[in-house]
């Protein structure tokens, strides 16, 4: 295959993916109001539209309500005035919302979503990615990731309003202290797997005992933690804060350029969870995955639902963080964690390879006089 | 009914006949009594006033300032400043402190030296009654605004559509000819401004004392260019529980300096009393803290029936702490629920304890044919008896069930499930802190006095209706941060559980019994006039009403409101200063506001 095919190839997977998820992100939402309705004791939108499900009575029994309402509040929002107000920074208040957008589509583009799998004759090798292969697909996660804040800190200073620039200042201290718990978290994986690409970190958790979830629950509690924080997800959500500074960043947008921010978080709470689940969680791996592999759809798409569905869960549940309580638990707590795990995780490798542990193992059990 | 519950306790010996004789020693030149009929307290001489309230204050005893109001004597061209004052170790009764001075030119010294509290309530009564209070450190409008011209409660002022002094109004269509109030007095003929005032223009500079009060200092210690910020949280803001707007200084993210703007909800609550007929007000009062109606019934119908002396029957009295008491669990679950909200526990707690709040509701609803307006309480008893039955059930055991069970099966769930939490211990012990000494300085009540471990409940240190009968006790607590202020309403809503569980089997026993003394008249009409100033533990703190009347006429010459949302916000910014914004909202909702209390 030449680069040129493969370069149009990835192309049409890309776009492809890119509108899976944008609809992911709808209906997200929908599942955010209907599971935290539920989780509060309410209905939740149950008005727009539902699917007819026949009875013998004749009457049929609605099914799903409020199925169309991603589609009411995107006909709402494109519809309703976009103001910009007098005083903004023009240029950076409307690049704002796209540098927010755009990161988290980026994302998107290094996870894999199934094995060597063949769809219409073409053979997806070594696994289906939009860009298969990279050999830095985490770093480039993270690098990404972190432009996502500018859209965040650029809206808060070009909308010219003192609500939104102390939720800018809130998310670049916020992003920049979870980040680094972040980075150094993603390193235990990376050194399981002996590779920073993707689909490597998910072939070498061949089955379920060998997710890394198992041998490093520490790690992928941290990654947890740090991805809510770089998600701006409660209990971190103190740059949106409704509370405090009614909405943050993004009180004087209106209209889709408020939805856009919208769309970026939910995006990256799917790519997010996408990426925890290909960590920690065996990816697109599962039972009869290497016979079926389109099966691996199904299971990174699970996984990745199963993610959402906690971080809904721990916005119904959890009071906020103070925003010096937020820097003293990234700062004091997440990243000496996080550095000790790591240079013991590392420790332990190289024992190993040096095949030191085995009998250190046996010598210590001996010496107990257990062995 | 036994005859010894409702025995009164003896009466030792009365502090406040001790403490007005000890007065009147010390300052014999400075004070007279009161003469009028029906009316109490002592005049003092406005010169003398600081000095005698300090004594009051540090010597006698009496260091809680209630409340301070002014009545307009056109009659004597006087104006009249009062002053409630108790005692928070001896309990009882006030001393009434009056100072009488010329209505034209009407200058009182401030008491916020002595009262930090006072303050508030001193800029009301400028704002309403247009006495001015010499020394007092900002005396600035609160209610009303900027731009308003004259003082609404002076009986010489008449709104725009002015019709007449007192309801009920004559026929608006004499003669059966139409016509309407605004052809009368067409708009604009009341409507004053200031000097200089444009009403299209925005030339008129409004709020320049408010923002000049703030100081912005710059660190010049360091480098760094820095600068503070004022921001204004509010009017429109989600954590505000209403309109209320606060002007914050912020360092970076801390709080530097604070001042509380409110009165957007202003409808001069007061003005329209004195223009009702008395029985007219019961419904008004519903609209004060309109969560808690039932309790400001209570509060107002006290005080006029302490004018009308009249006696309440048994049952009354027990349906009446009955509702009250199921009113405060229904304001603190409220409350609570809120708190958490603003601690960005999102709405899940404030759901979970609203599903038994609904009940009482449907209790109330079923009771009064109003959910939260409920216009129950009438001079001289209750308006209606109990339901034959709620949601289906018969009445007693509806309220058996929800005493006994549902609530107390909530308040535990809400105190396993939130009182533990981390982040809630790390957000709120320790934040907000109101020491003691403050607490009664700045007039504080309710829970919020009460968690700064003054154990001062009216209910206990003044009793009204049958409290002193019912065993129950002051929830106090000693931290006085937002975490004791979110505890001390759980503690309360126990009590109030304790208390209700004593008065079911009272309303089983005197079933049938009469539920109002007397026949219920439209006009009521107080023989001799007089004052009456009643107060009562409402679920947000001491809720006073001042009234007073004159032998003629069926409608208050004076009413006034002691609100405790009011009251208690001016500690706000003892509490917050030198706290981040996060904690601004906690402590906001740890006080527990409704601002169709504190606007009036």
């Amino acid at each position: 295959m030449t680069p040129g095919q493969l370069a149009l190839r990835s192309l049409i997977v890309g776009f492809i993916i890119t509108f899976a998820v944008i609809t992911g992100f709808a209906y997200t939402t929908l599942l955010e109001r209907k599971l935290l309705a539920r989780l509060q004791g309410r209905i939740g939108p149950n008005r727009a539209g539902y699917i007819p499900v026949p009875t013998r009575s004749g009457k049929p029994r609605r099914f799903l309500g409020g199925i169309m309402q991603p589609a009411a509040d995107a006909v709402k929002l494109f519809f309703k005035e976009d103001i910009t107000p007098a005083k903004v920074d023009r240029w950076v208040y409307t690049l704002a919302p796209m540098l927010a957008v755009i990161p988290a589509i980026l994302i998107l583009a290094v996870i894999p979503w199934a094995g060597e799998i063949t769809i219409l004759g073409q053979t997806f090798s070594p696994y289906f990615a939009i860009a298969p292969g990279v050999n830095v697909g985490i770093v480039f996660v993270l690098a990404i990731t972190s432009i996502g804040v500018y859209g965040v800190v650029l809206a808060g200073w070009a909308s010219n309003s003192k609500y939104a620039v102390l939720g800018g200042i809130r998310a670049s201290a916020q992003m920049i202290s979870y980040e680094l718990a972040l980075g150094l978290t993603v390193l235990v994986p990376i050194m399981l797997a002996d590779s920073m690409d993707l689909g490597e970190i998910v072939a070498a958790q061949k089955g379920v005992i060998d997710w890394f979830v198992f041998r490093q629950p520490l790690a992928a509690i941290i990654f947890w933690i740090g991805a809510l924080a770089e998600l701006q997800r409660a209990p971190f959500d103190l740059l949106e804060a409704e509370q405090e500074l009614s909405a943050g960043y993004t009180v004087e947008y209106a209209g889709m350029r408020f939805g856009m921010f919208f769309m970026a978080e939910y995006m990256k709470m799917i790519a997010l969870s996408a990426i925890t689940a290909t960590l920690f969680f065996g990816g697109y791996r599962g039972p009869f995955v290497d016979q079926v592999p389109a099966l691996g759809f199904l299971y990174i798409g699970l996984k990745t639902f199963i993610g959402l569905c906690i971080m809904i869960w721990i916005r119904a549940t959890l009071p906020r963080f103070r925003y010096d309580q937020l820097m003293a638990f990234g700062w004091k707590r997440m990243l000496p964690i996080s550095v000790l795990n790591f240079v013991v995780v590392g420790i332990f490798i190289v024992l190993q390879e040096e095949g030191i542990l085995q009998p250190l193992f046996e010598n210590t059990l001996r010496f107990l006089g257990i062995g | 009914m036994s005859e010894k519950i409702l025995e009164a306790p003896d009466t030792v010996q009365n502090p406040v006949e001790q403490a007005t004789t000890e007065l009147k020693q010390r300052f014999p030149e400075s004070l007279s009594d009161e003469t009028r009929p029906g009316y109490e307290g002592l005049i003092v001489s406005p010169d003398k006033l600081r000095e005698v309230a300090t004594t009051l204050r540090d010597e006698l005893g009496f260091n809680y300032l209630s409340s301070v109001t002014g009545v307009d004597l056109i009659d004597d061209n006087k104006m009249e400043v009062v002053y409630h004052i108790y005692s928070i170790e001896k309990g009882g009764g006030p001393i009434v402190l009056k100072a009488q001075v010329d209505r034209d030119n009407p200058v009182v010294p401030s008491l916020v030296p002595v009262w930090p509290g006072a303050d508030f309530q001193e800029r009301e009564a400028w704002d309403l009654l247009g006495i001015r209070f010499d020394g007092h450190p900002d005396l600035r409008r609160i209610l009303t605004w900027d731009g308003f011209h004259g003082h609404p409660l002076r009986k010489d002022w008449k709104e725009p559509f002015y019709e007449e002094d007192h309801k009920p109004f004559g026929s608006r269509w004499p003669g059966g000819g139409v016509r309407r109030a605004e052809e009368l007095n067409p708009y604009g003929k009341n409507v004053q401004y200031p000097p200089g005032w444009v009403p299209t223009g925005d030339e008129y500079e409004v709020e320049t004392d408010l923002y000049t009060g703030l100081t912005i200092k710059k660190d010049e210690t360091i480098d760094l260019k820095t600068e503070q910020v004022t921001v204004n949280i509010g009017p429109q803001h989600p954590s505000t529980h209403g309109v209320f707007r606060m002007v914050v200084t912020l360092d970076g993210e801390t709080i530097v300096a604070l001042k509380p703007v409110m009165g957007y909800l202003h409808r001069n609550h007061e003005k329209i009393g004195e223009r009702n007929t008395f029985i007219q007000n019961i419904p008004y009062t519903d609209r004060l803290d309109y969560i808690c109606s039932m309790s400001n019934n209570l509060g107002y119908v006290l005080a006029v029936e302490k004018l009308l002396g009249s006696e309440v029957p048994e049952r009354a009295e027990w349906l009446r702490i009955l509702n009250v008491e199921l009113t405060r669990i229904c304001n603190h679950l409220w409350a609570l629920g809120f708190l958490l909200n603003d601690l960005g526990a999102l709405q899940t707690p404030m759901l979970y304890f609203y599903i038994e709040r609904e009940l009482i509701l449907d209790f109330f609803e079923a009771l009064s044919g109003s959910r939260m307006m409920c216009n129950y309480m009438r001079f001289g008893g209750v308006a209606y008896d109990l339901p034959d039955d709620v949601r289906g059930q018969p009445t007693l055991q509806f309220l058996d069930e929800l005493v006994n069970e549902r609530l107390p099966r909530a308040l535990e769930q809400g105190n396993e499930l939130m009182t533990g939490n981390e982040i809630v211990q790390a957000r709120s012990i320790g934040v907000g802190y109101l020491s003691p000494e403050d607490a009664i300085a700045y007039s504080t009540a309710g829970p919020v006095l009460r968690a700064s471990g003054i154990p001062y409940d009216v209910r206990r240190a003044e009793p009204y209706s049958y409290y002193e009968h019912l065993d129950f006790d002051v929830a106090v607590r000693y931290n006085g941060d937002i975490y004791d202020r979110y505890l001390i309403r759980l503690d309360e809503m126990y009590q109030s559980l304790r208390i209700i569980r004593q008065v079911l089997p009272y309303l089983k026993e005197t079933e049938g019994a009469p539920i109002i003394s007397g026949k219920p008249q439209y006009a009521l009409r107080v023989p001799k006039g007089g004052e009456a100033y009643a107060r009562v533990e409402n679920p947000k703190g001491e809720l006073g009403f001042y009234v007073t009347a004159k032998p003629k006429g069926s409608n208050p010459e004076r009413y006034h409101v002691r609100a405790p949302s009011f009251i208690n916000l001016t500690a706000l910014e003892k509490m917050t200063v030198g706290h981040k914004v996060a904690d601004l909202v906690a402590i906001l909702g740890s006080i527990d506001i409704v601002l169709g209390e504190v606007d009036r």
